[in-house]
């Protein structure tokens, strides 16, 4: 299938000048300097998504998360590299790309702040070209699906931040794009609105075929919606693939806590023996705490192993939280 | 061009009703713009009563020169606010929103935010008009300049929306702009409100050649009013308009490639 975004070795520097150092006409001498820092926020990035992937795009803070959906969407040039959505360029074709894209920002609006939200959509369906017939279909479906209808007519700036970032995700999907950005999308929702806003996007990547890519702080929207991920960090491609392999290959160990009806009786030399594929993490009173590497032994098997220090009364097993396996990576 | 002007006019319209949402300071503002507008004329029309003309030009000739001016700046910034207030864009990485849309960045900047200077417009008008039917009366100027002072305040709307985008490209490179724009269109315009002869020579030079907002309405106001210069100023003035939008929409498409945005 033909990749519907390919992004080849693609890279940005930001080049500032330096401060000069003070003294009276700062500001203007700094204008003046021939001296700049060069700053690369993006470096030699290659992948490639195929139409109707979710794929989860996360990095810390700096990363060079921005800098790339910015990149993508056509509004940063690169310094060097290409870009293609759907074989566009979008630094060339910025108008074209920005029909087949959606963008949402979670930080900030793109509705009209004073208007009802219906006024944004109708501009918005002006900006695009969308006829008045397929414009109604559209609002409709979306207002179904998002569940618009309550706060229609209702200025932006009265809106709820769940609602409002409904409203916004409709308004990038009221063009019917291929392509969907989203930034950060759940920022600053409680659970309820979290959870809610996490189905909708499942249901237009699934029903609606559309291939989104998702940047996030909240690894449960990358747990739940993404089917890959791609990490980056300082500027550079850390990892891509399934969240499984991401596991995988961090390899954070399934925490086994056994209760047993004795304090179990630990030969000291079993501890060393089996090290790679257990360990023992802690005993206290009659629990025993191990750590388990899935990879090199299974969980029954390692259930076996802990059967011969006695009688067990009750098992507790926690899988490593996606959480600590991103921060192990970063 | 055609779908661009009515893409145009609904986010002008749409920007309308936004700013009537707050109607109180929406009319206030209007109020206040024409008060201090008026009171700024009030006081070169002190001066000149007082001393009858200043340099050889009267009274009636200095309100043609300021309220044209006054008429070409409120058309200017009635159609393309806030591309003066681009910093704010810049600054805050709003540019982006606007960068996402498949119609053109100006269109989608100039249509924000939109004010319209009623306040300017009437004193333009009013001043104009008084300052016009002196003229005609004492057989200075004809019917026909009617027609070439809106020539000239339509050539002059689109310098000084000129000069405001061409200041407004400068900030892709340099963010920070108020300084620069306080020199380009605040101070420059200031000074053309008055007969730039009053002027020594080397400040002269710098309104009429670099730039160059003397021509929105002294060097045009030489030929209609005073017949001093021969015809071809009034396509010279409109063909340095045309040469300075056309540098203008270069130096900004330009611009918007080296945009860069803001970290988030």
């Amino acid at each position: 299938m033909k990749p519907m975004i390919t992004v080849h070795q693609l890279s940005k520097s930001f080049r500032s000048p330096l401060p000069a150092p003070e003294g009276p006409f700062r500001g203007l001498r700094t204008l003046m300097s021939r001296q700049y820092t060069e700053k690369e926020a993006v470096r030699g990035v290659n992948f490639s998504i195929a139409p109707g992937e979710f794929v989860g795009y996360i990095g810390p803070n700096g990363a060079g998360k921005s800098t790339t959906i910015k990149m993508l969407a056509g509004i940063l040039h690169p310094t060097s590299g290409e870009v293609r959505i759907d074989g566009l360029n979008p630094h060339r074709d910025r108008r074209q790309v920005a029909r087949r894209l959606g963008v949402l920002f979670g930080q900030r609006t793109q509705l009209w702040w004073d208007l009802p939200v219906r006024d944004s959509y109708d501009i918005l369906a002006a900006m695009y070209g969308i006829d008045a017939e397929r414009k109604d279909a559209r609002i409709n479906e979306l207002a179904d699906l998002l569940q618009l209808g309550e706060f229609m007519d209702t200025p932006v700036r009265k809106l709820s931040l769940g609602q409002r970032m409904r409203a916004d995700l409709a308004a990038a999907l009221l063009h019917d794009p291929d392509v969907l950005f989203l930034d950060e999308p759940t920022i600053g929702l409680d659970v309820v609105a979290k959870r809610s806003i996490r189905e909708y996007l499942h249901s237009i990547n699934i029903e609606l075929g559309k291939t989104v890519l998702l940047t996030t702080h909240d690894m449960d929207d990358i747990e739940q919606l993404c089917s890959r991920v791609i990490v980056i960090n300082r500027g550079t491609l850390g990892f891509d693939g399934t969240i499984d392999e991401l596991r995988r290959r961090i390899g954070l160990p399934t925490l086994i806590r056994v209760t047993y009806r004795q304090a179990p009786v630990l030969p000291s030399a079993e501890i060393n023996e089996n090290a790679t594929s257990l360990r023992l993490a802690e005993v206290d009173g009659r629990t025993l705490t191990a750590e388990c590497n899935r990879e090199a032994i299974s969980a029954m098997e390692a259930l076996r192993l802990l059967e011969q220090y006695g009688d067990i009364e009750d098992v507790h097993m926690e899988e490593p939280h996606f959480e600590d396996v991103i921060h192990t990576l970063y | 061009m055609m779908s661009g002007l009515r893409m145009y006019g609904l986010l002008f319209r749409a920007s309308i009703r936004s700013r009537m949402q707050y109607r109180f300071n929406f009319w206030f503002s209007s109020v206040m713009s024409a008060v201090i507008s008026i009171v700024e004329f009030l006081m070169l029309a002190v001066i000149l009563l007082k001393f009858g003309h200043i340099k050889g030009w009267s009274l009636a000739e200095a309100g043609w020169l300021y309220s044209v001016l006054s008429l070409s700046r409120a058309i200017y910034r009635t159609v393309a606010n806030d591309v003066h207030n681009i910093e704010s864009y810049l600054v805050s990485g709003d540019l982006d929103g606007l960068l996402l849309r498949p119609i053109p960045v100006l269109t989608a900047l100039m249509s924000r935010n939109v004010s319209i200077r009623f306040g300017e417009v009437f004193q333009g008008i009013a001043v104009l008009v008084v300052s016009m039917s002196a003229l005609i009366r004492e057989g200075q100027i004809g019917w026909l300049s009617i027609p070439l002072t809106v020539f000239v305040i339509i050539s002059g709307a689109l310098l000084l929306f000129s000069v405001g985008l061409l200041t407004a490209s400068a900030g892709f490179w340099l963010t920070r702009i108020t300084e620069l724009q306080n020199i380009t269109e605040d101070a420059a315009r200031t000074a053309v409100q008055y007969p730039v002869s009053i002027y020594p020579r080397w400040l002269q030079g710098i309104l009429v050649g670099i730039i160059p907002v003397g021509f929105a309405n002294y060097m045009p106001g030489l030929f209609v009013l005073r017949g001093d210069t021969g015809w071809w100023m009034l396509p010279l003035t409109a063909g340095i308009a045309a040469a300075l939008f056309t540098l203008a929409l270069f130096v900004w498409r330009f611009g918007i490639s080296r945009y860069q945005s803001t970290g988030s």
